[in-house]
């Protein structure tokens, strides 16, 4: 909390002491220059209780719905506090915050992800070590913000990469998902070309707008093949992508585009279009995408959701041949709030962030986001028309060993940049050969 | 000099020596520009070079010296970029100012419905880049854009592609998208320059039986010669700074394949990851000093050698 305002100080001139006029007037002033510094230190007090917030998503009406009832909920539990909250898309939020934070005007509370270690880099942001309840966070979760001694973001949003399909499809082409939802390389490679045969457009991944959706089945696959120690080493710059492992594993991607797995349109298809793309026109037979897929698809269809009945399904990432660790899976922590370092009301606004640390929050984010969350969430609690969803996640998700953060999380700088045009980009649209990736892979660590 | 003239020179230097500069007024009426000036160019110019030679992060400034121009002399995206802006910046003058000369003639010549067409044909410029990007990236869709659909009704399947996803063709696109746009922009002050000829100088060509390619050539093209100029090294600047239309379409991909050097600074300054914007003020510096000796060799190259006499 800001201190009060120090009253304005009425100067003395040496020689107004002997005139009795002066003196006179003496208490009369005192007393106006109280009112006035009263009136000054009034607002300044209210102002003292505002706590500014900036966020990503201006147009995700389920989040916003959540955050703002969470905002509710604090200024309710916290007499005369107000929380300003302003919406942005995430590239601008993020181009405003660089400029506000080195100009020091950055809010109180702002949105990060945990990528974003440039932040901690520079001391930007406040340990939230103490006064976050982390008994009700994820462990993985709170790991994921940890750094050296200090935990620094709150994660309110998480995901893991699935396979969406539709069933109707798939018994349309006459194959049988194996029981542990999980096809060999050499089967989900037949998938692909049955579902081309038949002109179905077999993944209705996009890359027009978002520097990730075309890396999924790589880095799902070589995470797979090369086990959690060696992939978190090509994440970072210390195993080479000439590895034959890797080689095998990027040839086999390579087979699958040229076997036409991702959409014509695939470089100018975006993510909200490769949404619908998959559920309702032309219609995808998969669909690889972080589990945030609900908080889209699971709107009412006339604003962009899935048909009602649609028949999804979901399945593993396909196992690797010789795999070191064909259970593995990417989860990310997406979405999560971060308490200006540098701001007057730190304990104020880590005590917002903590208002978001109970169990009941988080099944309001499951119920009302439909994602998965960070903070500790009961699903057997959860009810509503998409109970039998989070079941299905749950299941698909009961054997898998986790790898926290997917490539453009964990990758910084140059590698990210030519890992998103060429992993991402350049290697599903069948632009670029096996070589070339290995080239500039490894040209850029 | 006759006296009396003289004598009113004498005096009008006197009363010119008895009032003064006056200082006052020439402070009061230049203090607003100059506080804009130096307050959004020449301070702005100068901390981006000041920065070039610092690692410059939120709370402190490192002096690094030379090291982030020795940086972009190794950096390959870089120069990919400045590679795709000059090929830009070179042929889009050409493209912009061809075309409109041709549409300016075309108008000038009382071609039929000529109101009608320089309205629809200056309009393009009139849209933001934004605006103009969401448009052609909905024309170059791959399975409903506008060129493709059009190349399948032609039975022309082969021919189509996803224009703004392929290396070979991304830049050509957008380069044909600028030209769209600007053309009609030129025009309209070709047009202008075009009405502006003196008439007698033109019918003494045709009193001397001048056809119209010889008029166009001999008679017409050197008088709007300054202003083809003009344009071109206008449309080369704008080029040299283009950014808009890549950030909505195609954000420097396909593999750096229309990469330009203001996309390269913005996403050095603001998507890396990295609070430094000491390397991107370098490559800014850089450019700077490319578009200011390109901008000057221009005007030195198309200086009118020799004045025109009618």
């Amino acid at each position: 909390m800001m201190p009060a305002a120090e009253p304005p100080r009425i100067r003395h001139d040496d020689n107004e002491g002997d005139n009795p006029m002066i003196s006179a007037f003496r208490p009369r002033r005192a007393f106006i220059a109280s009112v006035f510094a009263a009136l000054v230190a009034l607002p300044t007090a209210a102002l003292a209780q505002e706590l500014t917030m900036w966020s990503h998503w201006a147009a995700e009406v389920a989040k916003r719905a959540y955050v703002e009832d969470a905002i509710k909920r604090f200024e309710a539990s916290k007499p005369g506090v107000k929380v300003k909250i302003t919406w942005y898309e995430k590239s601008a939020l993020y181009a405003a915050l660089k400029t506000a934070l080195r100009a020091g005007q950055a809010p109180d509370v702002f949105y990060a992800e945990v990528d974003q270690t440039d932040y901690i880099d520079n001391n930007l942001l406040a340990d939230l070590s103490t006064g976050v309840n982390w008994n009700n966070v994820e462990p993985w979760a709170k790991q994921a913000w940890t750094f050296g001694k200090g935990t620094y973001g709150f994660p309110l949003e998480a995901s893991t990469v699935e396979v969406y399909y539709n069933t109707k499809l798939m018994a349309d082409l006459g194959v049988t998902v194996p029981a542990n939802g999980q096809f060999d390389q050499a089967a989900f490679l037949d998938l692909v070309k049955k579902a081309r045969a038949k002109g179905i457009t077999p993944m209705s991944q996009g890359v027009g707008d978002r520097p990730f959706p075309g890396a999924y089945v790589t880095h799902e696959a070589l995470l797979k093949k090369l086990g959690m120690n060696d992939y978190d080493a090509l994440m970072k710059g210390k195993l080479s992508w000439s590895d034959p492992r890797v080689v095998e594993t990027l040839t086999w991607v390579k087979q699958l585009v040229d076997a036409g797995a991702f959409p014509t349109s695939f470089t100018s298809l975006k993510l909200g279009e490769s949404h619908i793309y998959f559920h309702t026109n032309p219609g995808a037979l998969m669909f690889q995408v972080a589990s945030w897929y609900t908080a889209r698809a699971f709107n009412p269809p006339d604003k962009g959701g899935q048909p009602v009945n649609f028949p999804l399904g979901i399945m593993q990432s396909p196992a690797m041949n010789g795999g070191a660790c064909n259970n593995c899976k990417s989860l990310a922590v997406g979405g999560s709030y971060v308490v200006n370092a540098a701001s007057p009301r730190k304990d104020l606004g880590i005590a917002f962030l903590n208002s978001f640390a109970t169990p009941e929050m988080g099944n309001k984010w499951l119920e009302n986001v439909l994602v998965q969350t960070g903070i500790k969430t009961d699903a057997s609690k959860i009810a509503g028309p998409h109970a039998g969803y989070f079941k299905q996640l749950a299941k698909a998700n009961e054997s898998n060993t986790y790898y926290f953060g997917t490539p453009v999380q964990v990758m910084q700088g140059k590698p990210k940049e030519v890992f998103t045009q060429v992993v991402n980009s350049a290697l599903p649209a069948g632009s670029i050969s096996v070589d070339d990736v290995v080239k500039q892979m490894n040209a850029a660590k | 000099m006759p006296p009396s003239s003289a004598g009113a020179s004498a005096a009008g230097a006197h009363v010119a020596r008895a009032l003064g500069t006056p200082w006052r007024a020439v402070t009061v009426f230049l203090l607003p520009a100059a506080t804009f000036y130096v307050a959004f160019t020449a301070y702005p110019v100068f901390r981006t070079l000041w920065n070039s030679f610092h690692k410059v992060l939120p709370a402190k400034e490192e002096f690094v010296g030379l090291a982030n121009y020795a940086e972009l002399v190794r950096d390959e995206i870089f120069w990919r970029a400045v590679r795709n802006t000059l090929v830009w910046a070179c042929t889009s003058p050409l493209f912009e100012v061809s075309i409109a000369l041709v549409l300016a003639l075309a108008l000038y010549a009382k071609v039929p419905g000529r109101r009608f067409f320089r309205i629809a044909w200056f309009t393009p410029v009139l849209m933001s880049y934004v605006v103009v990007g969401i448009i052609w990236a909905w024309i170059y869709n791959y399975d409903w854009g506008a060129v493709n659909t059009g190349l399948r009704a032609l039975g022309l399947n082969s021919w189509t592609r996803a224009w703004l996803g392929k290396q070979e063709t991304a830049l050509p696109a957008l380069i044909f998208v600028t030209t769209w746009m600007w053309s009609g922009f030129n025009m309209v002050v070709l047009l202008a320059a075009l009405h502006s000829l003196p008439s007698e100088v033109i019918e003494a060509a045709e009193l001397d039986n001048c056809g119209w390619w010889g008029k166009l050539v001999h008679v017409i093209f050197p008088m709007i010669r300054p202003t083809v100029l003009n344009l071109v090294v206008l449309s080369f600047v704008g080029k040299m700074k283009i950014f808009d239309l890549v950030w909505i379409t195609t954000k420097g991909g396909p593999l750096w394949s229309t990469e330009t050097v203001s996309i390269y600074v913005y996403k050095r300054a603001f998507e890396w990851n990295t609070f430094d914007l000491g390397y991107p003020s370098a490559v800014a510096s850089v450019w700077f000093v490319i578009v200011l000796g390109s901008v000057l060799t221009l005007s030195y190259v198309f200086r009118q050698r020799e004045k025109l006499e009618y």
